[in-house]
């Protein structure tokens, strides 16, 4: 029996958008720990394009790829809490920018470090959550092991429901500790062995405006502290402290017709180095059938230049920095997003181009010549124990 | 996890209620039957009006004094919804006609005299309500509203919500006969539903599929009065005062309970070739069933 009927007649209309102002169909939901085990597995592929000849002092000019496997486990453990595993395990190789030079013809050009990096990366993350009528909280731990790199991380959150439900706080705190040690060899390294610590604080809140829109805010502080300097360039020198804070904010409006939800998020990041920036995300959410769903994405990204950032570094300021992360540029990143449920399985494949440059950017600054642009490709396979 | 099944029976809103889910985990089925069971009591306690301390007597207590009587959120939602039905059944459907039951003595087998009808009319009328989203004022002493025609419906929509938010994304909820499906719903597993016969309380006159949403069922099921040769029924009339001459039972299938309930109420209060007009043209799945215990109707019996 078809319940969901061709909502035309007037009465019907009427009787239907009165019914739905009462609270019982405003969709307020408490919160409660997953009903089933999940478990996933992922396989992603990055591949940075090759640096353009015009930009390198000749040498390679092949740059970063990342292989990447995951593993997923979520599961309900007794009554209100759920515990999270997951593991990712990374294959790095390729090489990256080591330092930035005067050309004969005046411009700027790349010296990449060599076809010398290889490493694996292993990261661990187990995160325990306990639900309450009005909302949960977790705990996060996570542990990344590399040749050259560890680190250890802790996060606490939580998010409280108001009385109609509607409206929903959230705060997270969290701390990491890492240990960098450079692999000796191919170049000489900024340090042989340091230090850097990170101390983080979110807010936010959101609230269901309708049947059909979403909108949030948040706004976050970061400390990072200790040896920020990359250890692998030649030409860096960075302040031992960063301070920094984002204002962000999102809104998702359902629409019946087509059966897609369009969601946008701005967020403004801004910190005592003189970077500052913008994002801002777009993507549409189709629903195909009951079981498939399309999300094309689009996202611009636009910094500015770091005070002691300069293509060729004057090595006789206090700081100095030529990598091209803390030049001003701009950035478009677009991809599509599938997700497929077949019975208890879902399938997902994403992909995503990513390209930058200067003259995208709103800010002015140098042009990097390392400026990256990107693939990202991603399969994923989850399966649901119910 | 295999699901098991839950199927919990209990007596609320004078009558007999059952929740049927699927449910993986014990102890949450608990928590989620003492919740359901919870939100239909308190809708009982707030809006009977057999109870003196519900806000439906505070409201009648104070018809006819100067005082409004503050309301919140669901209940101005409620009352907004009784006066859409009372927009859409052109003034039929009435939250004071309750009052007429004073005149009329079913049990008595005698007609009641039409003065006393004549008396009881004066406090009878929507239209006379001063409401707003805030408050409600009866403006007349003697006046009455009864918010029965939609409380049980919309229990039986809350119960629902209250099981899906206990992470139950399949189940039934039927509060003596007004059923809502929780959660999305399937096509594919549909609930198989009886619908009350309108002469006998305790049999089903056919059995159909509910995939989603709700199913609600008006009826005249006491027996009516005959005097004369001429059958007088329950349904009355708020603008006379007087029986409709309409449809036995009446049940509807919508996105929400509380929509086949207000549905079925209209076309229970309409003559009976209006009622079946107006029930083709809604474009609800819908079953009637006439004074002769002729069944009409776009709903597929199983």
């Amino acid at each position: 029996m078809a319940a969901r009927p061709a909502e035309k007649h007037p009465a019907l209309l009427a009787l239907t958008s009165s019914a739905l102002l009462l609270p019982a169909y405003q969709g307020v939901q408490a919160d409660a720990p997953p009903q089933y085990t999940e478990l996933g597995m992922r396989y992603s592929k990055y591949e940075e394009d090759d640096t353009r000849g015009s930009k390198t002092f000749g040498g390679s000019s092949q740059r970063y790829d990342i292989d990447a496997a995951q593993f997923h486990l979520l599961a309900p453990v007794a009554d209100s809490w759920s515990v999270a595993v997951d593991v990712q395990w990374e294959d790095m190789s390729g090489a990256s920018p080591w330092f930035v030079g005067q050309s004969l013809d005046g411009g700027p050009k790349v010296v990449m470090s060599g076809a010398s990096i290889e490493d694996t990366r292993t990261e661990v993350s187990v995160t325990t959550r306990y639900f309450y009528d009005r909302g949960n909280a977790g705990v996060n731990y996570v542990r990344s092991d590399e040749d050259d790199y560890d680190s250890n991380a802790l996060a606490l959150d939580g998010a409280f429901n108001s009385a109609d439900g509607l409206t929903t706080y959230s705060g997270a705190v969290s701390y990491s500790s890492d240990n960098i040690e450079p692999t000796q060899g191919s170049v000489p390294t900024n340090t042989r062995k340091a230090d850097k610590d990170t101390s983080s604080a979110w807010v936010g809140v959101s609230r269901i405006i309708s049947k059909n829109a979403i909108v949030r805010f948040g706004l976050s502080y970061t400390y990072r502290d200790g040896f920020l300097t990359d250890p692998y360039k030649l030409h860096d020198k960075r302040p031992g402290e960063r301070n920094e804070w984002t204002a962000s904010t999102g809104y998702r409006q359902y629409f019946s017709w087509p059966d897609g939800a369009l969601q946008a998020d701005y967020r403004y990041f801004d910190d005592d180095w003189g970077v500052a920036s913008h994002t801002l995300n777009l993507s549409w959410h189709q629903n195909l059938g009951e079981s498939t769903q399309l999300i094309p994405f689009l996202r611009y990204y636009t910094q500015g230049e770091a005070d002691f950032f300069a293509n060729v570094a004057d090595l006789d300021t206090r700081y100095y920095a030529d990598d091209y992360r803390l030049s001003a540029f701009g950035a478009i990143s677009a991809g599509l997003r599938l997700r497929h449920e077949i019975g208890n399985w879902a399938i997902t494949a994403v992909g995503e181009r990513y390209e930058s440059d200067e003259s995208w950017g709103l800010y002015n600054g140098d042009e990097s010549p390392a400026l990256l642009n990107y693939w990202r490709y991603s399969f994923g396979l989850d399966y649901i124990f119910k | 996890m295999a699901a098991l099944h839950f199927d919990h029976r209990f007596r609320a809103m004078g009558g007999p209620c059952r929740l049927r889910f699927d449910c993986s985990d014990d102890a949450r089925a608990a928590r989620a039957i003492a919740a359901c069971e919870a939100e239909v009591g308190r809708l009982e306690q707030k809006y009977s009006r057999y109870l003196p301390d519900s806000l439906t007597s505070r409201i009648n207590r104070a018809a006819g004094t100067r005082t409004p009587v503050a309301v919140d959120e669901e209940t101005a939602g409620l009352l907004g919804f009784a006066d859409t039905l009372w927009q859409q059944s052109g003034g039929l459907f009435d939250l004071t006609a309750g009052i007429l039951r004073r005149a009329w003595d079913f049990k008595s087998r005698r007609l009641p005299a039409p003065e006393a009808i004549e008396a009881l009319l004066p406090l009878i009328g929507w239209d006379r309500v001063e409401w707003d989203t805030g408050a409600v004022h009866l403006p007349r002493p003697g006046m009455e509203i009864d918010f029965g025609g939609c409380v049980k419906e919309y229990a039986t929509d809350s119960a629902a919500a209250v099981l899906a938010r206990h992470g139950i994304d399949r189940g039934l909820v039927d509060l003596a006969g007004d059923m809502a499906v929780v959660g999305a719903g399937s096509v594919a597993q549909p609930w198989s539903v009886g619908i009350r016969h309108p002469r006998d309380k305790d049999r089903a006159i056919a059995h159909t599929s509910l995939a989603a949403g709700g199913l609600a069922s008006s009826g005249d099921y006491e027996r009516c009065l005959v005097v004369d040769g001429r059958r007088y029924g329950h349904i009355l009339n708020p603008v006379t005062g007087w029986p409709v001459q309409g449809l036995a039972a009446v049940s509807i299938i919508a996105g929400q309970c509380l929509v086949a309930g207000g549905s079925a109420t209209i076309a229970m209060l309409k003559p009976e070739a209006e009622a079946l007009a107006w029930l083709r043209e809604l474009g609800l799945p819908w079953l009637a069933v006439d004074a002769s215990l002729q069944s009409h109707g776009s709903i597929s019996l199983d």
